[in-house]
């Protein structure tokens, strides 16, 4: 303690934010890179001189941040806490080679484009953070434990948020009604698929089955659904024959194996190939050529920029950009393809179940420098798209002056498009979090795609990161499905740690040990994926499997199974064999020493009886999830035999659990096993001490209310200028702890106080959930605490409104404010300002007119800090932020929690005199609770902390509350501790120093001095404070501003306003018959309003008051002045005969108003009568 | 009632005293007196501690609030503190600490030139007048400077710490210190902890508890927490060896219960006699704080003697005031 952690104790931490950062230096290393290569070049054809302009882009270059708006020959490298004080953007230049080619041939020439800023994640590897040690980190101003993984956009801190989306290259089996929907005749049945190109853009095919037993291709094209006969597109992918396209989707029924285990196939196959095959017949499409002319015609209108191209080419470009993508070899795709029509019939037939798209097997994570390519790479089209039709206009506008062959004209045009307004829409992307596309990109969702990084403290800063969502789509879904905890995120996604409330099950977390596949492997290098897959593929194949000859079907399952490598069916093996070559690729990647990747999912789905469609399917593809469990079927070597693993081969795993048990199913011995049980747990979740003992509702409160205590939120305090940040003055570190506290270093960042907590109910100040705190803990600093809030004032940005050239200063003539504010114009640093009082002045040169700022709220705030900011203008001081302290000390109405999910609201600073008090010590309780907290929140934990931190503190230790510590047995049931309960080994620990073995302690009332009737558990509990204090909400009005147009007393807290008094209320006190409260609330104390009202036409509008003339009368001195009579007339009547007054609503009058607006005349008519 | 006088003379024995400790008995007397006692220790002798501070530079990590907080929460020497004025009664001056009845003002001037880190510690606070009011471990260290044979190594006092500074940093103020008492603020409590214990009656019942083994004995003797319970090593027989070692706990009575022994040993509490522990903070000696809280509830009955005649009295007190009016006879 006391010392700056070192970068290795920092290791386990920066593990967490890996997900985000390796995204993004994939996209700066080579995403970039790829991502050029995947957009198509653009030709421009000139109408006159017949030549073709070829346009692409070439050498991607992303620079580091650097300062703007220098001299360019100097270069400063500009940091983000510079950024954030200063509100800029942390990002570095983007620059691409533009390439031109004339007519195919001749000299490529090059054209660097300056595309803009791009921001920069932190700690990435164009971050200037990176590598930084913590010492480092400090000068720079950041903190010790900076682990970067956001961005930095005008000063906002923000950060992508990871999305749920469907497995990538996987074909889904799924049932869903709204399949029906696409035309008459579908079934609600369909295999999905979900490819994903080399540079990570995606296109989803849908496979319908029709009901006549046919199949329609389906996906979407500028937001349309193109639907192709099935027949069509196996025809024109390969060359092929009906015969052999009928041999291999019936190969995969054969009549030795009806009905048995593991077969997929029926005799219906044989008849829905006919139905194919004779769907294609029909539009006498015999032969491949014609097959893509036939697609090539119908898709002509769709595929601009191939207007100059066949028939034939567009048919073969559209299957090359929308059918199974992450292909290349059409053999491959028309592989896949018959593989997918077999998967479709096998669950058509129920001899195969459909997947669940909600399972975790059936998915991967969005990272961000995935959304960052594939937005960027629209953004880039999109910009190629316009210089192409500018080119054309300039060259339909200026016919021959316009010189096709001129580089220097041909850039002009270009640039008219602002190259640099790419890096901006990358820059607002990540600053709104909406995808402004046309195309939908393959996402389910455009908006809430980044979220700001809050650092309330630093375990909601973490959970950011690790933080997972199902999509906004399912927000609003009424079904409560998606939101199911299923078994297959075990070990994945924390069970504990999702919300309660709307976005429950749908935010969860990863856990501590989860992580995902990425672009580079253990060592940092790259992954080169097409290596990686020969690789597999060569053991496969030298250990017998059989490679594809170019087509499928010469055998299915359940005599051999199909392998499919990241999508691509690349040959079959024995179903009998099959067990030996699972084990043997596991061998193989695990050791170190071998290509096959240490995270490739080795999903291999066993033949059943009419479970999942079997087969081996091996993943290598980033951004899947994975974790270690140990693998225990070979004999560990040096890596421990620690094993990656990824949902979707875990569900057909022998896992087994460290309780001693086998998993519970004797027959299948375990293979694996896992490393530690808290390892399904988050972050958060791992840090409730014994959360095994408690009922899980409650720890599910605490990952909530861990994330809105006030701690110790930031160590960088001083430079930063976030909008609030709560802050405890003197945290401390828990007594009780788990090991995952000090494996993420949770110590830089202490979240509460270890109080003596004394449970009883006393004074009856406890009830409900209320607690007492003593008054002298309190004044002895027990959860003291700050909030800063930091003002700035931007001239530059003010001068946009008035174009008035403004400075920071005091007036010289009027001295009145000089007590608060310097002669600069700026307040002084440590002064307290209370509410109405000045804080900073600005001169306005052109007016020459000082006008000062006044502290808006209701309570005193003390200037913290004030900081220049020097990057907006030269020679002038034009931006300001100043930072506010305001102090919150615990009152009454603050609200405090355990770790256990128990929050309390203090209701009483008790004096400390009047405290009961522990005969052995004399200590009083800093905090006391009720004690029927307990019974229905079965808390346990709580307890056990209470004991445990009670003699940890007497032994002066820290006290290990590892949840399921006691749980892990060793093979033979033995227990790993001696003691079979945990209060047996506490209970010691006590009595060892005189106290009692459960915690309890005598006590004396402190107000009699008489002993209590039983005895008090007492003990040191974690305490943390939450950020909810009355002072930010306590809302009060006796009377004040009223709306102008209805006079009633207006809503909200900051404005003064009331709280409704709504219609319930009325309701309830209508049926107290208290009429006479009634009126007041909702008459006297609202618009009260006493009318003029015209008897004679019941107008209340047409009266109106009439002047007096100034009577020439003297007044008497030393007499009050006469009043005037008030005289009102009515306009309509010409008389002030009729006219009475009448107290009414003022709303009344302005109904009358209203419908006068609408011609309608409101006319009342007056009577004594009651 | 008339007449009849409830007078009591309790009596007070001193078993333990050190500065800052003291043990004492306090007999013929109920718990309502004894726990008037702790309450007036607690929170109502008073002592005096910093209560204003003018910051002129404060360049340290800790803001000015919390540094002022925690000058407040040194302990000082207040052995003068009862002569003392309250600094809202003072007619020597307004309150503002230019008055020695009612204050004593102390400086603090650090600033680091090194490159080590420098702890601010209490020792900096220089007090105007370190014979009333300095913080009590300048004055420990004073006194043991005094006196040769004194235990006291100034080697290992720091002093108490208030900030930590680097090159650089600077803390220059004005505190005032004020008497107080620690009803209004807990930094002008003198007692760090005080209680007291209702003295314990053990009786064994030897007959039962002969008819235990000695393995028996050694399980029922272990059950206390707190070792009152012995076996003397020569007889074999259970003894007593410290009863105010019992907590009052139970656990021993329980225990006899289950070994199916009930009434196995009766333990009774001493209605009119006490066991106190006092310890002081340091800002006045134990024993000091004894005496003077005595002194304070004697002034506080006095003023409710004193508004006896008045008319509110009968108001006020009731029955209780008859009885008052009985006894002042």
């Amino acid at each position: 303690m006391g010392t700056i952690p070192t970068a290795e104790d920092l290791d386990a931490l920066q593990e967490l934010f890996k997900p985000h950062i390796e995204s993004f230096d994939h996209f700066i290393e080579s995403g970039l890179e790829t991502m050029l290569l995947h957009i198509k070049p653009l030709q421009v054809l000139d109408p006159i001189s017949k030549k073709i302009l070829r346009i692409w882009l070439e050498h991607p270059e992303l620079f580091y941040p650097m300062r703007e708006n220098v001299s360019k020959s100097r270069r400063e490298k500009i940091l983000p806490s510079e950024c954030r004080e200063a509100g800029l953007s942390y990002r570095g230049r983007f620059c691409a080679d533009v390439c031109f080619q004339w007519d195919h041939k001749g000299a490529v020439i090059r054209e660097r484009f300056n595309f803009g800023h791009i921001p920069i994640m932190l700690k990435s590897k164009l971050c200037h953070l990176r590598g930084a040690s913590p010492h480092k980190l400090i000068s720079l101003k950041e903190e010790a434990t900076e682990m970067g993984g956001y961005f930095i956009c005008s000063g906002m801190e923000r950060l992508f948020r990871l999305l749920i989306m469907p497995k990538r290259n996987y074909p889904m089996a799924l049932v869903r009604d709204a399949f029906r929907n696409r035309g008459e005749g579908y079934s609600n049945q369909a295999v999905v698929i979900r490819c994903v190109r080399e540079d990570q853009s995606a296109v989803t095919l849908r496979l319908y089955y029709l009901l006549n037993g046919s199949a329609r291709l389906g996906f979407t094209i500028k937001g349309r659904e193109i639907l192709l006969p099935i027949g069509i597109v196996l025809k024109a992918l390969v060359d092929t024959t009906d015969k052999e396209i009928y041999d291999s989707l019936t190969s995969c029924y054969s009549e030795m194996h009806e009905k048995g285990r593991g077969a997929i196939g029926s005799q219906l196959v044989g008849e829905r190939a006919k139905i194919i095959l004779d769907e294609v017949r029909e539009l006498s499409l015999l032969d491949r050529s014609q097959c893509l002319q036939h697609i090539g015609e119908y898709f002509r209108p769709i595929m601009n920029e191939l207007d100059m191209e066949s028939h034939f080419a567009v048919g073969k470009a559209l299957l090359r950009d929308y059918i199974f993508v992450h292909l290349v070899d059409d053999h491959d795709k028309f592989n896949l393809l018959i593989f997918m029509l077999w998967k479709l019939f096998a669950m058509v037939d129920r001899t195969a179940v459909p997947d669940n798209a909600d399972a975790l097997q059936n998915q991967e994570v969005l990272q961000p420098g995935l959304v960052i390519t594939i937005y960027l790479k629209e953004k880039l089209q999109e910009w190629l798209h316009k210089s192409r039709e500018l080119l054309m206009n300039e060259m339909k506008n200026k016919g021959e002056q316009f010189d096709f062959c001129n580089l220097t004209h041909i850039k002009k045009v270009m640039d008219k498009c602002y190259p640099a307004i790419i890096g901006k829409a990358i820059e607002s992307m990540i600053k709104n979090g909406r995808l402004n596309t046309s195309s939908s990109l393959d996402l389910q969702q455009r908006e809430s795609m980044t979220i700001p990084a809050e650092r309330l403290n630093f375990l909601r800063f973490l959970s950011h990161f690790r933080s997972v969502h199902r999509g906004s789509f399912f927000t609003g879904m009424r079904t409560t499905t998606v939101r199911k905890l299923l078994p297959e995120s075990w070990g994945f996604l924390c069970p504990v740690h999702t919300p309660d409330g709307t976005p429950c099950g749908l935010l969860n977390h990863l856990t501590s040990t989860c992580r995902i596949s990425s672009f580079f492997d253990s060592r940092g290098n790259t992954k080169d994926f097409s290596k990686i897959h020969k690789s597999i593929k060569d053991v496969l194949v030298g250990m017998g499997m059989e490679p594809l000859p170019p087509r499928v079907g010469q055998a299915g399952p359940p005599d051999v199974l199909y392998v499919l490598l990241d999508g691509r069916v690349i040959g079959f093996i024995a179903s009998s064999e099959i067990e030996k070559f699972v084990a043997h690729i596991r061998r193989l990647k695990i050791a170190a020493s071998s290509v096959i990747p240490d995270d490739l999912e080795v999903g291999y789905v066993p033949l059943t009886l009419g479970g999942a469609y079997p087969g081996l399917f091996l993943f290598t593809s980033p951004s899947r999830f994975v974790r270690p469990v140990r693998n225990i079927s070979l004999p560990p070597k040096e890596t421990g035999g620690v094993e990656l693993i990824g949902p979707f081969e875990q569900a057909y795993m022998e896992i087994r659990c460290l309780d001693g048990g086998g998993g519970g199913r004797s027959y299948f011995p375990a293979t694996h096993e896992e490393i530690h049980p808290t390892g399904i747990l988050s972050v958060v979740a791992s840090l409730t001490p014994w959360s095994d003992h408690n009922q899980s509702p409650r720890n599910m409160y605490q990952c909530q209310m861990a994330k809105q205590t006030m701690g110790f939120s930031s160590q960088a305090l001083q430079f930063r200028t976030d909008n609030k940040l709560y802050h405890l003055q003197t945290p401390q570190s828990p007594i009780v702890r788990t090991a995952a506290y000090s494996k993420y270093c949770m110590d830089e960042f202490p979240t509460g106080t270890n109080a003596i907590v004394a449970v009883l109910a006393y004074t009856g100040y406890d009830m409900e959930d209320a607690m007492i705190l003593n008054k002298s803990s309190v004044e002895r600093g027990l959860f003291h605490g700050h909030i800063y809030q930091v003002e700035t004032f931007d001239l530059v940005e003010q001068r946009k409104f008035d174009q008035a050239f403004k400075l920071f200063g005091r007036s010289n003539i009027d001295k009145s404010k000089n007590d608060w504010i310097d002669s600069d114009g700026l307040p002084y640093v440590g002064q307290m300002i209370n509410p109405g009082e000045p804080f900073i002045s600005v001169h306005n040169t052109i007016t020459n007119t000082t006008k000062p700022t006044t502290l808006k709220g209701s309570e005193p705030a003390i200037v913290d800090y004030v900081s220049i900011d020097g990057t907006t203008s030269k020679d002038f001081m034009q931006k300001v932020n100043v930072r506010f302290r305001r102090r919150r000390n615990p009152v009454i109405g603050d609200k405090f929690s355990s770790r256990h999910g128990q929050k309390g609201v203090c209701s009483q600073l008790w004096p400390d005199i009047d405290m009961p008090f522990s005969a052995g010590t004399g200590m009083r309780p800093d905090l006391i609770i009720n004690p029927h907290a307990f019974p229905s929140r079965m808390t346990i934990g709580m307890l056990l902390e209470s004991i445990a931190a009670k003699g940890g503190s007497l032994h002066g230790k820290f006290m290990d509350a590892t949840p399921f510590a006691t749980s892990i047995k060793d093979a033979d049931g033995r227990s790993t501790t001696d003691s079979d309960s945990l209060v047996d080994e506490l209970g010691p620990m006590l009595t060892s120093y005189g106290f009692n073995y459960h915690g309890l302690e005598v006590m004396y009332s402190g107000v009699l001095g008489t002993e209590l009737a039983c005895e008090i558990f007492i003990g040191p509990v974690y305490y943390q404070r939450l950020r909810h204090m009355v002072s930010d909400k306590f809302q009060v009005r006796s009377t004040g501003t009223v709306d102008p147009v209805t006079r009633q007393p207006i809503k909200g807290r900051k404005a003064g306003g009331g709280i409704r008094f709504g219609e319930m209320e009325r309701d309830s006190v209508l049926a107290h018959g208290a009429a006479y409260l009634l009126h007041d609330r909702l008459h006297t104390c609202s618009d009260y309003h006493i009318a003029d009202v015209c008897s004679l036409c019941g107008s209340i509008l047409a009266t109106s008051f009439i002047q007096h003339q100034k009577r020439a009368t003297r007044h008497i001195g030393g007499l009050p002045p006469g009043r005037a009579p008030k005289k009102v007339i009515c306009h309509a009547c010409k008389t002030s005969k009729g006219m009475e007054t009448v107290a009414m609503p003022f709303i009344f009058r302005q109904l009358a108003v209203e419908l006068a607006a609408m011609n309608v005349k409101m006319t009342l008519q007056l009577s004594d009568q009651a | 009632m008339e007449g009849i006088s409830y007078q009591r003379f309790p009596k007070v024995k001193i078993r333990e005293m050190k500065d800052d400790y003291l043990k004492f008995e306090l007999r013929e007397t109920d718990a309502s007196m004894a726990n008037a006692l702790r309450r007036v220790m607690l929170a109502e002798v008073p002592t005096l501690a910093i209560d204003l501070v003018e910051i002129e530079v404060n360049s340290t990590v800790l803001n000015d609030e919390f540094i002022a907080h925690r000058l407040g929460l040194i302990p000082l020497t207040s052995d003068r503190a009862m002569s003392m004025r309250f600094s809202r009664d003072c007619d020597a001056c307004d309150g503002d600490g230019q008055c020695e009845f009612c204050s004593v003002e102390f400086t603090l001037n650090v600033r680091c030139t090194s490159d080590h880190t420098l702890d601010v510690t209490s020792t900096d606070l220089r007090s105007s007048d370190p014979t009333i009011c300095c913080p009590v471990d300048v004055a420990a260290r004073a006194t043991a400077a005094l006196d040769p044979n004194s235990a006291y190594d100034p080697s290992e006092q720091r002093g108490i710490i208030i900030v930590k500074l680097r090159r650089g940093q600077e803390l220059r103020l004005r505190a005032i210190a004020r008497k107080g008492i620690g009803k209004d603020h807990a930094k002008w409590s003198p007692a760090a902890t005080v209680t007291f214990m209702y003295e314990p009656e053990i009786h064994i019942n030897e007959d039962l508890m002969e008819t235990l083994t000695l393995e028996e004995k050694r399980s029922w003797v272990e059950s206390s927490p707190t070792k009152v319970f012995e076996i003397d090593p020569n007889t074999q027989q259970v003894v007593v060896v410290d009863p105010e070692a019992y907590t009052y706990d139970d656990e021993v009575i329980k225990k006899a219960e289950a070994m199916g022994k009930p009434g196995l040993v009766d333990i009774n509490a001493k209605e009119d006699s006490f066991i106190f522990t006092v310890e002081s903070t340091g800002a006045i000696k134990a024993s000091q704080l004894v005496i003077n809280a005595i002194e304070i509830l004697r002034q506080k009955l006095d003023a409710v003697r004193l508004s006896l005649d008045t008319e509110e009295c009968d108001e006020q007190f009731g029955e209780l005031g008859a009885h008052l009016r009985g006894s002042a006879v």
